[in-house]
């Protein structure tokens, strides 16, 4: 599904230059759920964003589905998001201006799916939400908000989803339900799953729990 | 230490904050600090100049020679006072260049000796003495006259002995109707021009030996108590340099307004900027206020740093103003006609600092008495930063002090009404439009997919129908702009086609015809084959009674009047001249009443008598009041019949008051006439050949005349639209700042979008469709508003039909919307670059 060798990143230049990651490897399978567990600053994110695709990595390779993303332009990063990759943050993100229907709509239509309103609308009430569908985001507290945030994420039937930390802007009622809706989508689906946490119960219920620390794996 | 943290730690620690909030205050404030040392310069130099404009201490004139009786009064009181005098007589009239074999119209200024007591006239070379012919520089450079050429003189002929440079006594160059020459008033005398009903003015001036402005003002009340008739004025150095002023004040009053939507559309910025930094440090102020520092302190010190930028960006602007002021000041001299010195004096510039000051600080009053409502303690544990609300009254002491500067900058309670007014009507209207639009939107799109039919089109129309008052203040700023620019071009344009390119106007404009000459005057253009049009009686007389109560002029006052006292004054003078006729020309229109009945007057009632519509409602008369006027001694009764509307524009004969044909076709008179469009040779012929005949006529070219107006007012239109674009200029960097605002706010949205795969490019169509759709809209109001009150404007003060220049609507529209694209894709530039990776929860 994924396999990462040699990946380095590193961050500033001379004496304040810091070496972020040095020389991952990782190989992650289809289906399986990857927690990737680590102290702050130990470069969770900055894995996750190379992986995803969101940076670029100073050297080393990284394929997705055997097709290598670490050489791709822009552009082409862009294109292969869209339609393969599906992304939680810890902060939602969710666009301002659009109501949590057209928020899940956003990436169906990006790629011109059919029944694209159809697929929001049902994706929306599968997390519960259908209800506050035109609300806007400042509408929304934060539970629901990572509720339409992970709807969104699932919505193209990505091969593989990323989510950093998607519960630590939660409380632990809320945080507890929100993962276990996301452990849910990613079964029902099939869906890869790579989750960056400092939570060593949440990392628990992933099927590997992979640990880092100053950059690299142990 | 609390204090010194928040004034100077902030402004080193938010640098481009500061240097933002310069620049916006900087470019608002620019055009009225210039507009007011310009004002300024001319004031003093007028103020200075009082008495070489004037030429006296006092000078008592009439439009007639003062009567004995008068003359004797005059003498009884001056004898208290040592003192010098001369008489001056101004009258205009033909005069013919026999080398050139050419005539026109010039104002002849006859003089005696010591003329004048102040001031001085420059000649080209030697020195001025009253006893000879000289010419002014106009006349001479107009028509090549040269020392030692003969001029014709009514049945005079005399050598002109020099050529006047500068006069000191003439206000303003370019102003006057005609070129001025200047001749001994014993010479005048042989002329035969001094004919009853010449057009003219006769004038005592005095010099007291010993000046004391209680001794002027001794004499003038000694006057007015002697001479009881108010056709005889009495002018004080200071009337003069008024009166010379007024032309300059008003243009520059105009160009004040304009100047003041530019203050508006940077302070709109002002308090844009100020929530957005406002917003950004609200935690640190509600840190700050966790461990001391009170919210009193927070906002004397936002006022402090407010304060201390605006007299910075004061400094910064005298320092360019200045310089610049001195090397535009004979630029300056050229187009105001008044020679202004480069030297600028530091208190003239600084007289609108302190209301610009108070305008500014208004606009903060509503953030910081937000930031007085925020509960900063409560703010530290909520997930969302947000300040205290605005009320509607927090706003009052901004909207109130707008009103008071409007009326103060145009001196003017009518014009600063006007101005606020539109202003409150292009707000209205704007939030209208944009919540009616955003309504509409909002159903359009209701229920819909974002392919509308693109994404990016989906989402831009979304940002717009959700957007709150950020979206009505940018899009008022914009439409503010293009309503003025369109309004000074079109009405530009219009006044243009009405003066110059009417084909229907007259060639020449003929006065001062004797009742004894229009009859072969007559004869004598049809065998030329240019038969005389609307020829008009004109007769001189003085209303006396309005409904047999004497009519009572307002007191002299010399206190500060507004624009709309003084023309009561100058309105309400009670000698006027009337006419008499049973026709409307075509540019007369009766408003109330009803036409006069054919055939005159019947001897059973009263003659009727019809109002100009504005002479009307400065002397508070109505169809029914019966008026008396004096008429060389005899009174003459009417009553107002109708109320007419007149359109002055068209240099055709016409009257404040006329009368309906009856007893008054007696009374002594002189005659108006036109003579119609047509070939310019014919024209020419007419004119020369009538002069020889007829010296003592006047002959106006109207062609002439209007090419003068069309020039003087093309000058003031450039100078008003340079502002109206300074204006224009302000509304797009608040416009960047704006959507750059925007944009900024969106950060993590274009982020967001591009990590679920949006190319650059498509974010930015998607913030050039939103933005570019809301300029537009903007524009298209802003356009439309200009051109709907330039219709307004036209119709009410210059009475003219209505008219679309396509043109004029085209090219700021063209403009305007370039301006705004690159305005929009410079903003979002670097946004539309966000990297993705920083919506992680590391970064």
């Amino acid at each position: 599904m994924m396999k990462v060798t040699n990946l380095r990143k590193s961050y500033g230049q001379g004496e304040a230059k810091v070496e972020v990651l040095k020389g991952i490897n990782l190989e992650i399978i289809k289906g399986e759920t990857l927690a990737l567990i680590g102290k702050s600053g130990s470069g969770k994110s900055t894995l996750l964003s190379l992986l995803a695709g969101l940076d670029k990595a100073d050297t080393g390779e990284i394929f997705v589905q055997g097709q290598k993303i670490s050489s791709m332009s822009e552009r082409e990063l862009t294109h292969f998001r869209a339609h393969h990759m599906g992304i939680v943050f810890q902060q939602f993100h969710l666009v301002s201006t659009l109501t949590a229907l057209e928020n899940v709509l956003l990436p169906l239509e990006l790629l011109k799916r059919e029944g694209a309103l159809e697929t929001a609308r049902n994706l929306l009430e599968s997390v519960g939400l259908s209800h506050r569908s035109h609300h806007l985001p400042s509408e929304l507290s934060g539970g629901e908000s990572q509720r339409v945030a992970i709807a969104r994420a699932v919505a193209i039937k990505p091969s593989i989803l990323f989510a950093d930390e998607p519960s630590g802007n939660l409380d632990e009622d809320t945080g507890d339900r929100v993962m276990e809706l996301l452990f849910k989508m990613v079964a029902d689906t099939g869906t890869t799953l790579v989750l960056v946490t400092h939570d060593q119960d949440l990392a628990k219920k992933c099927s590997r729990i992979i640990h880092l620390e100053h950059g690299s794996l142990l | 230490m609390k204090f010194k943290f928040f004034f100077v730690k902030e402004m080193k620690k938010f640098p481009f904050f500061f240097l933002l909030l310069a620049f916006t205050l900087l470019l608002g404030t620019m055009g009225l600090v210039g507009i007011s040392i310009v004002t300024g310069q001319v004031q003093e130099k007028l103020k200075n100049n009082a008495n070489e404009l004037l030429t006296s201490d006092i000078a008592v004139s009439a439009r007639r020679e003062l009567f004995p009786a008068e003359q004797e009064a005059l003498s009884r009181i001056f004898a208290l006072y040592p003192h010098q005098r001369y008489k001056i007589i101004d009258i205009y009239s033909m005069i013919t260049h026999i080398r050139e074999k050419a005539t026109r119209l010039v104002e002849i200024r006859a003089t005696e000796e010591q003329f004048p007591f102040y001031g001085k006239l420059t000649l080209r070379s030697d020195k001025f003495e009253n006893e000879n012919l000289y010419v002014s520089k106009d006349l001479a450079d107009l028509w090549q006259v040269k020392e030692n050429d003969d001029l014709q003189i009514g049945e005079l002929v005399m050598k002109v002995k020099g050529v006047v440079e500068d006069d000191s006594s003439m206000g303003l160059r370019g102003f006057s109707l005609a070129p001025r020459i200047y001749l001994p008033l014993s010479k005048l005398l042989q002329t035969g021009l001094i004919k009853p009903g010449a057009t003219g003015s006769f004038a005592h001036h005095f010099k007291l030996k010993d000046y004391t402005q209680e001794k002027i003002q001794n004499i003038k009340s000694s006057i007015y108590r002697e001479i009881k008739d108010s056709a005889v004025k009495i002018t004080l150095p200071e009337d003069s340099s008024e009166q010379t002023g007024r032309v300059i004040n008003t243009l520059t009053n105009f160009m004040a307004l304009s100047a003041l939507i530019g203050l508006i559309l940077s302070l709109v910025g002002v308090f844009y900027l100020y929530q957005s930094h406002l917003l950004a440090r609200l935690k640190d102020l509600c840190l700050l206020n966790l461990h001391g520092l009170t919210k009193r302190e927070i906002v004397i010190g936002i006022i402090a740093q407010f304060s201390f930028i605006f007299f910075v960006v004061m400094l910064i602007e005298l320092a360019l103003i200045i310089p610049l002021y001195k090397i535009l000041a004979p630029l300056l001299s050229n187009n105001l006609g008044i020679e202004l010195n480069g030297e600028v004096h530091i208190l003239s510039a600084l007289t609108e600092i302190p209301f610009l000051f108070g305008l500014s600080l208004f606009i903060l009053v509503p953030l910081l008495l937000g930031l007085m409502r925020t509960p900063m303690g409560l703010q530290l544990k909520a997930s969302k930063l947000s300040m205290g609300r605005f009320r509607f009254w927090d706003f009052l002491p901004f909207i109130i002090s707008l009103w008071l500067f409007s009326c103060y900058l145009s001196h003017s309670f009518r014009t600063g009404n006007l101005f606020f007014g539109s202003l409150l009507l292009v707000f209205l209207l704007s939030t209208l439009v944009v919540r009616g639009g955003q309504l509409l939107l909002r159903k359009m799109i209701s229920g819909k997919g974002l392919l509308l039919p693109t994404i990016e089109n989906g989402i831009a129309l979304r940002g717009l129908t959700r957007s709150g008052h950020k979206l009505t203040l940018s899009f008022l700023s914009l439409a503010m702009g293009a309503t003025l620019i369109s309004l000074i071009l079109q009405l530009d344009r219009m006044i243009l086609k009405e003066f110059a390119l009417d084909p229907k106007k007259p060639s020449l404009f003929i006065f001062d015809i004797q009742e004894e000459q229009m009859e072969p005057l007559t004869q004598h253009a049809k065998e030329i084959g240019a038969p005389l049009a609307y020829v008009t009686p004109m007769i001189r007389a003085r209303l006396e009674k309005v409904n047999d109560k004497k009519y009572v002029k307002k007191k002299r006052s010399y206190d500060f009047r507004s624009k709309e006292e003084d023309e009561d004054q100058r309105f309400r003078n009670n000698s006027l001249n009337i006419t008499y006729r049973n026709f409307l020309t075509d540019s007369e229109k009766i408003i109330s009443g009803h036409p006069f009945p054919p055939g005159g007057a019947s001897d059973d009632r009263l003659p009727f008598i019809s109002l100009e519509k504005r002479w009307s409602e400065r002397m508070d008369l109505s169809i029914g009041d019966k008026l008396t006027f004096d008429i060389q001694g005899v009174e003459f009764e009417g009553v107002v019949h109708n109320i007419r509307e007149v359109k002055w524009t068209t240099f055709y004969p016409n009257f404040f008051v006329t009368v309906e044909p009856s007893m008054i076709e007696a009374a002594p008179k002189t005659f108006l006439a036109v003579l119609p469009s047509g070939p310019k040779d014919t024209k020419l012929m007419f004119q020369r050949s009538s002069v020889e005949k007829f010296p003592n006529i006047s002959f106006i070219d109207v062609e002439e005349l209007v090419g003068k107006l069309s020039g003087l007012f093309i000058k003031a239109r450039q100078a008003i639209e340079v502002i109206s674009w300074l204006s224009l200029a302000v509304g797009l960097v608040i416009l960047y700042g704006l959507s750059h605002d925007q944009v900024y706010r969106r950060y993590y949205d274009l982020a967001l979008m591009k990590s679920l795969g949006f190319s650059a490019t498509r974010l930015r169509l998607n913030l050039l469709y939103e933005f570019g759709a809301l300029f537009l809209s903007a524009m298209s109001l802003g356009l439309f508003l200009g051109w709907l009150m330039a219709q307004v404007v036209g119709k009410e003060v210059f009475k003219l039909s209505l008219s679309v220049d396509w043109g004029r609507i085209l090219y700021p529209a063209g403009l305007l919307t370039v301006l705004c694209l690159v305005t929009i894709l410079a903003s979002s530039w670097r946004a539309v670059r966000a990297r993705p990776r920083e919506l992680l929860s590391d970064s």
